[in-house]
């Protein structure tokens, strides 16, 4: 492979050092080598790390000319291999391509390099009196190139709506033209909605451009208790459709409040002990941000809310966490999750399946979920095991399909795809949505180079008839060896 | 200072950590390096490899050290990890396996011959007393005092920052403090070799000094070194039950709001640097800004990036001993950042950061001036130091270039 024509990038920017390649092969999630290395490469031939847009389009330009597969990564906080290579070639070190923020105060649009986190965005951005429209809760490394290319959907989508509906403009270097940079509109041919949650699949994003709003003059937080998860869900539910609309509404049921008590860390209220049966408590979280009227009545609105409210201290501390939910892991050591978009309507249904499926098996089970739109709330479904133990672990990773098929049974489908949640692809996808998927791929990526074996089409390992039963026979030994001794 | 970060083994905590990222978010290091394994979370991964096996090249071990231990990964560890433990206790492991880098022995020859990290003779370590204005007889040794003032190798022997010890005791005398300095009798707090991993050499040298401490009589010790002062309160203080020990700012805090030190309008715009091991490793962020807040007619400025958010000076877990290049990198983006704020004059509180910011400022800020708090308010106190750095540098040449 000809990493010496990239002739605009310097060669202390180029790695083909083994442990290097090894460090970049691999995301937020341990996948035990037994199912990795049969059937992917996952150890790229070499990484590149592009200084500017430039470089980035002379890697796509030879990347292109010599069909090399390129995985454009930057913080690599995701969970599902969506920036991890499977099949060898180059991965795109983006993070160099950093801040580079130019605020437009009049359109109230701010251009951004990709690589720059959500956290050092805002702060930029506060600084200079404006603020985020939403951001994802890992914000602290999740870049802004990143979230465009997954699902885009979190703290303050409830209020804002998702990364997606905020872009401006990308600039794109895109293998069709041999790496050349595009700058991409909603009218551009392709539109922009092509790129948002395609994970660098049809190209790489060089810079964005997205609508921002004025720095809330005001803002508050309320924490409530809950005895009941039902009660808990209807609430949930009709403040997601209050005006003034909160920022965000959080919530986590007894499972998640009792993993962060293991894990170390004070919790804003008393469970039973012992765990099991498992407690029906929950908490709630609401925040306001915006003109101090708006946030005065959103908090009356929280007059009628049936929980009981807890200190405003105790508010102020969640909220101050709201980037720090993997403190949770420390109850591991490791933590495995299903993440899951779900209609708000059936919250309750599976809050308390969830719970029920906990009871029945004694397994330790912890849910939270940020709301991101008046119907739908993002789940996330966490639970502890030990990656060091790799029986345990694989059978630990087969109970996050049984996770999922309880999410999938009230509506619920996977958040973000990657390699893993490929085995997802017909809940993810209709066959036309799939069909269309797949046609803009062949048009925009005709030799597949960008960052293949994502999203499209599940490998054979991945396929329902080795995947289903092969994960569904794992979930049951997880419930065997995962039940909780305490 | 450390709020609920959690340490239970390397690799316990190699397998919590959840490979989210956001150390990789603040690491200076990093920033100036650029590939993964020069993040934090890299570097956790490769001390995982190294425990289960691998063996790693030199050039791959390097990395382990590419470190400040400037403590903001800790800060900002989304599974609550205390990583700065974490890097001191690898590096203790890479000693017991025989693989730390050549050049820190060096240092650790430095310190078991003459007892300081320069390798000069430890009986010039109060050298600089002598040139300051009408030193008394004892030049400060004394046999007794309440309050002894540790003044570590860097204030002691490097000429750029011995002006700051110069300044702290012209402050202690105008303030009236009855103390005294340890001389020869004083050796390096151990800092360097536990950064190093010499936890064995480390403890010989904290014996030497809880000795000489002890035979003072002292209630308090206050320290320049903000480095030196976290190594005597994790270190020292369990065999020291009842004394105080105090960073020169919280002192001169105090002795400010006692109206102590009389001082003269300075129309000087100035911001601050809150040192690593003072303010994130330290615990005091306040006692430096109610000092500077005491001064009349001075306009300061915070920088966006301080307190727990702090930058790194460069300066800091023997970097720069491994990668002077990077020290430089890193203390040339901090000042950067310092100098936009607008200040005529970077302010600190560690004389590791006065040398790495002075250093940095010629590459991006010339004019700016860079000083320790004490250095500032010795110059406008209604008595000032008189002597310039450069005089005492002169009378003191072989001083000039330390030897690591």
């Amino acid at each position: 492979m000809s990493l010496k024509k990239l002739t605009t990038i310097s060669a202390d920017r180029v790695t083909e050092d083994d442990i290097e390649r090894k460090l970049y092969s691999r995301d937020l999630a341990f996948v035990p080598p037994i199912m990795v290395k049969p059937f992917f490469q996952t150890l790229p031939d070499a990484i590149i790390r592009p200084g500017n847009a430039e470089q980035v389009a002379d890697v796509l330009r030879q990347a292109t000319n010599e069909n090399i597969p390129v995985t454009p990564r930057a913080a690599a906080s995701t969970s599902y291999y969506n920036s991890v290579p499977v099949h060898g070639g180059w991965v795109l070190d983006m993070n160099d391509l950093r801040d580079g923020i130019e605020v437009d105060t009049v359109q109230q649009t701010v251009r951004v390099l990709p690589a720059t986190t959500w956290f050092d965005l805002d702060d930029a951005l506060q600084q200079k009196g404006f603020a985020a429209k939403s951001y994802p809760s890992s914000a602290i490394s999740a870049t802004v190139g990143g979230w465009v290319s997954m699902q885009g959907q979190g703290i303050g989508s409830l209020r804002y709506g998702g990364v997606g509906d905020q872009l401006v403009n990308l600039q794109v270097s895109m293998p069709l033209v041999r790496g050349e940079l595009r700058t991409i509109t909603r009218r551009s041919d392709p539109p922009l909605d092509w790129f948002v949650a395609t994970e660098g699949t049809l190209g790489v994003i060089t810079r964005v451009e997205l609508s921002i709003r004025p720095r809330p003059a005001a803002e508050s937080h309320h924490l409530f208790a809950f005895d009941d998860l039902n009660i808990l869900s209807q609430n949930v539910a009709s403040l997601a459709c209050a005006e003034p609309r909160p920022f965000t509404i959080f919530f986590a049921d007894s499972g998640y409040l009792r993993l962060m008590e293991r894990a170390g860390f004070d919790i804003p209220l008393e469970l039973p002990q012992p765990a099991f049966p498992v407690s029906n408590k929950g908490v709630l979280l609401v925040s306001f941000q915006g003109e101090s009227s708006e946030v005065t009545n959103g908090r009356e609105k929280l007059l009628h809310t049936a929980g009981k409210e807890l200190s405003s201290d105790l508010a102020l501390d969640e909220w101050n966490q709201r980037l720090h939910h993997l403190r949770t892991k420390r109850a591991g050591p490791s933590l495995l999750a299903a993440e899951v978009w779900l209609p708000l309507k059936e919250l309750s249904h599976y809050l308390t399946s969830v719970k029920n499926l906990a009871e029945r098996s004694r397994l330790l089970i912890g849910t939270y979920g940020f709301v991101v739109a008046p119907d739908t709330t993002l789940v996330m479904s966490l639970y502890p095991t030990d990656e060091r133990r790799t029986v345990k672990y694989l059978a630990a990773i087969g109970f996050t399909k049984r996770l999922h098929d309880l999410a999938a049974r009230y509506g619920g489908r996977p958040y973000g795809v990657g390699l893993w949640n490929t085995a997802y692809l017909p809940r993810l996808f209709s066959r036309s949505q799939l069909a269309e998927l797949k046609r803009r791929k062949a048009l925009l990526d005709p030799s597949g180079i960008m960052n293949p074996g994502k999203v499209y089409q599940a490998p054979f390992p991945l396929w329902p008839i080795t995947f289903g039963p092969g994960a569904t026979m794992l979930g049951a030994l997880h419930l065997s060896l995962g039940k909780d001794r305490s | 200072m450390k709020d609920n970060v959690f340490f239970k083994g390397l690799m316990a905590e190699a397998t919590i950590c959840s490979y989210c990222g956001y150390c990789r978010s603040v690491c200076p290091t990093y920033e100036g390096v650029g590939w993964e394994s020069c993040s934090p979370r890299g570097r956790l991964h490769l001390i995982r490899m190294l425990l289960e096996g691998t063996t790693l090249t030199a050039d791959q071990m390097k990395r382990l050290y590419q470190c400040t231990l400037c403590g903001h990964c800790t800060q900002v560890c989304s599974t609550r990890i205390d990583l700065r433990q974490f890097w001191l206790e690898a590096r203790k492991q890479t000693v017991l396996r025989k693989l730390s880098p050549p050049e820190f022995s060096t240092t650790l020859d430095n310190i078991t011959k003459t007892g300081n990290i320069y390798n000069y003779q430890n009986d010039e370590r109060a050298g600089w007393v002598e040139y300051m204005d009408d030193p008394p007889d004892d030049l400060y040794q004394r046999d007794r005092a309440e309050v002894v003032y540790f003044v570590g190798c860097l204030s002691s022997f490097s000429p750029r920052t011995q002006r700051i010890a110069e300044s702290f005791v012209h402050v202690l005398n105008a303030a009236g403090v009855d103390f005294t300095i340890l001389g020869e009798g004083e050796v390096c707090c151990g800092y360097p070799l536990l950064a190093a991993g010499m936890h064995d050499e480390a403890q010989k040298v904290i014996e030497q000094n809880l000795e000489r401490v002890r035979a003072t009589g002292a209630t308090t010790i206050v320290f320049n070194c903000p480095a030196c002062r976290v190594m005597w309160l994790e270190e020292y203080a369990r065999h020291l039950p009842g004394v105080r020990m105090l960073h020169s700012t919280e002192m001169l805090a105090n002795l400010t709001a006692d109206q102590k030190l009389p001082m003269k309008e300075v129309n000087r715009i100035v911001t601050y640097h809150d040192p690593c091991d003072l303010g994130r490793n330290g615990g005091v962020y306040n006692a430096p800004r109610e000092a500077l807040a005491a001064i009349p007619g001075l306009q300061f400025v915070e920088v966006h990036e301080r307190r727990e958010r702090a930058l790194c000076c460069g300066g800091g877990g023997d970097l720069e001993m491994i990668d002077t290049a990077l020290c430089g990198h890193v203390a040339a983006q901090t000042v950067k950042k310092l100098a936009a704020t607008g200040a005529q004059t970077i302010v600190t509180a560690c004389p590791q950061c006065v040398r790495m910011l002075t250093r940095g400022k010629e590459q991006t800020a010339p004019d700016v001036s860079v000083k320790d708090i004490l250095e500032l308010v010795a110059e406008i106190m209604d008595r000032p130091l008189k002597k310039s750095q450069d005089e005492a540098v002169q009378k003191c040449p072989d001083a000039r270039h330390p030897k690591f």
